[in-house]
């Protein structure tokens, strides 16, 4: 008996020195507006670990690391963004962020996982973001600048829409999110006749609504704000009697406005969704995510799982999980990856001027009873 | 652009905002006028009544009415234990009775953080549909708010002004060492001070709930419209806050309809300096104490 029980223990030692730890940090938004976003991306990030952790740990240069994922609190904010970094780096010595949400914050810690080679898997929808002088910059999300256009263009063909009004947080990324599509709906046809930024933490919308309606706008584009807030726009505009379309390009969050504004007041809302319902692969992840969080998912997520996946498949590539030299090469050298959304490549050269942008398909869903339903399906091109 | 709708517009919406900000305001004067406390956690009593109406109208399935009547009273008693436990040696003391408000407002915020999670929740409105004047769009929601604030403001009026524990507690609010030489029990009065003042906010925090969402987050913006109000108003002066309150949420709406979001609040921030420098003691408030 003693000596099956010296064995075990032995073994368990042994074990625990063949398996090392890789820490994957998250810059993430845990509270406040952009909460939504971040919980998914992190949970999304948790899941793609805990897939690997199942089979005994990430397979890297004959060795199996056991991932683990450690997540600090943005708030939205660069400054706490900056903290967190920091932290990541330095204490924690991690070599691969998720995060982080905002573009601000973005915008912040790139310098700091640049001067350290950290991959950095982020969210931040500024153009900035990416950069032929940040190398270890990523997006595994579409963003605005990817999905705008063709969605646009075939909602206002389609939808006849003339003159559009739209509310923006007055930061950073919706400043960029502004300026994007107003451009989009002018090439479209289209006029952006009147946009209002406001601070994040405003609730209050009926005096920006008031005058956006009062330019006889037919369309109200929610892209560029938090969930909660799109919700409350929606909510405030139809209490108003806003009557026409309420479109939303980018960003999903369409459970999240369901939820505050309710079900008759999003009926018939226009949404960029990243997610087709049909597709069962996202279906099955989206239950196991509730399966595991009690919560639905946000539309982010399934980016950020096969995110997560392709740096682990770049590591196991790269034959090292150390080296973020090599892995760098070996995540931008992934083609045609197979994750739960599609076919995923990476493109953004001409735009950003590196290949550190996603392509993914997308689609466009009308909402009817809190579900989308979807009525166009998109490339990077084009809508159908 | 239609000039009377954007008008009539502008103006419903600031008066039925300015009666939330009253509500705020008027329990933030009321604890500092019975305890010198300048309550940093306010707004976190408004999150607090907003939890506490979520939870009676979505988990104990109450009517709305009660569930604002339940946050009524459940704030008191947590106000009044608060006020026991922590507040009781900074009375008078108002540095380090703020500085205990800043802690609290902490703690309660992370705790409804942990309690409750970051997601925004939604609750049920309690009325669909609107009303129309014309070209000017009364929502329902909203109307309720303001039936609601009337209806507890004027309970409030009955309890100040022609009940005897009122009357005690605005002669604590005027002096309270005549007012205890007088016989008044302060021991009783500043715990019911504060309970009431807190309560104030969380019954604003419950009424608003249906209309906004509810996430622990949410106080902030309320207790600097607080601050403003009382600036404006005089610090401890109840008809000034009501002036206050109402001027603001009519000037702030305005100038959001008018002018763009930000310059309203630049505008409204160099109101209250230029309060600050030439008329201290507030529109209605006595100077000198």
């Amino acid at each position: 008996m003693k000596k099956i029980l010296a064995a075990s223990l032995l073994c368990v030692t042994c074990g625990a020195f063949a398996q090392e730890e890789l820490k994957i940090g998250a810059i993430v938004t845990l509270s406040g507006a952009g909460a939504a976003w971040g919980q998914t991306m992190l949970y999304a990030t948790e899941l793609a670990a805990d897939d690997v952790n199942a089979k005994g740990g990430l397979d890297v240069g004959g060795k199996k690391y056991k991932v683990k994922v450690v997540a600090y609190d943005d708030k939205y904010q660069a400054g706490e963004a900056v903290t967190a970094a920091n932290r990541l780096v330095f204490e924690d010595k991690v070599k691969y962020v998720i995060g982080p949400v905002g573009s601000a914050a973005a915008l912040a810690v790139g310098p700091i996982m640049e001067k350290n080679k950290v991959i950095m898997l982020t969210l931040g929808f500024t153009d900035k973001a990416l950069a032929a002088d940040k190398p270890f910059s990523f997006r595994p999300n579409l963003t605005t600048m990817e999905t705008s256009q063709p969605q646009i263009n075939w909602i206002v063909k389609a939808k006849n829409v003339k003159k559009v009004g739209a509310l923006f947080p007055n930061d950073e990324t919706g400043q960029q999110i502004a300026q994007d599509l107003e451009k989009a709906y002018a090439k479209a046809g289209a006029q952006m006749t009147s946009k209002e930024f406001f601070e994040r933490e405003r609730v209050d919308m009926m005096p920006l609504l008031t005058r956006i309606m009062a330019k006889g706008v037919d369309a109200i584009e929610l892209d560029g704000n938090a969930p909660g807030t799109a919700g409350l726009i929606v909510k405030q505009a139809r209490e108003l009697g806003f009557k026409g379309h309420i479109i939303r390009s980018g960003g999903p969050a369409t459970a999240e406005i369901v939820n505050v504004a309710g079900v008759t007041a999003t009926n018939g809302m226009l949404v960029n969704t990243p997610i087709n319902p049909a597709n069962s692969d996202v279906k099955t992840y989206a239950d196991r995510y509730f399966a595991k969080y009690k919560k639905r998912m946000n539309g982010f997520s399934p980016a950020f799982y096969d995110g997560t996946h392709m740096l682990f498949q770049a590591m196991t590539q790269a034959g090292t999980a150390t080296d973020t030299d090599k892995v760098r090469v070996a995540l931008e050298g992934i083609k045609d990856f197979k994750g739960i959304l599609g076919t995923l490549n990476w493109t953004g050269k001409d735009v950003y001027g590196s290949n550190h942008q996603i392509s993914a398909p997308f689609y466009v869903a009308r909402v009817q009873d809190g579900q989308e339903v979807v009525e166009s399906t998109c490339s990077l091109s084009s809508c159908q | 652009m239609d000039f009377t709708f954007l008008i009539g517009q502008a103006l419903t919406n600031g008066l039925i905002i300015g009666l939330l900000y009253l509500l705020m305001a008027i329990g933030f004067t009321l604890v500092f006028g019975v305890m010198r406390v300048v309550n940093f956690a306010h707004g976190e009593f408004y999150m607090l009544g907003a939890f506490v109406a979520y939870v009676c109208v979505t988990q104990l399935k109450l009517p709305f009415l009660a569930a604002v009547f339940a946050t009524f009273a459940a704030t008191l008693v947590v106000g009044w234990l608060i006020e026991v436990l922590v507040l009781k040696g900074f009375r008078g003391n108002e540095l380090n009775g703020m500085i205990s408000t800043i802690g609290l407002g902490m703690i309660l915020q992370n705790g409804a953080l942990l309690v409750f999670g970051p997601d925004p929740q939604s609750m049920p409105p309690v009325a669909q549909g609107m009303v129309s004047l014309g070209p000017i769009m009364l929502p329902m929601s909203r109307l309720y708010v303001v039936v609601f604030s009337i209806v507890v403001l004027a309970l409030l009026y009955l309890f100040l002004m022609h009940s005897k524990g009122g009357r005690a507690l605005r002669a604590v609010v005027q002096d309270p060492e005549i007012a205890s030489a007088q016989g008044i029990r302060s021991n009783f009065m500043y715990p019911l001070g504060f309970g009431i003042g807190v309560a104030l906010a969380a019954v604003a925090g419950a009424l608003m709930a249906p209309v906004f969402s509810v996430s622990p987050s949410i106080g902030s913006t309320p207790l600097l419209k607080a601050f403003i109000v009382v600036i404006l108003g005089g610090l401890g002066s109840i008809p000034g806050a009501a002036l206050a309150s109402l001027l603001l949420g009519v000037v702030e709406s305005a100038a959001n309809t008018f002018l763009s979001s930000s310059m309203s609040d630049m505008l409204l921030f160099g109101f209250v300096i230029l309060m600050l420098i030439f008329r201290p003691s507030g529109l209605l408030g006595k100077s000198g104490r």
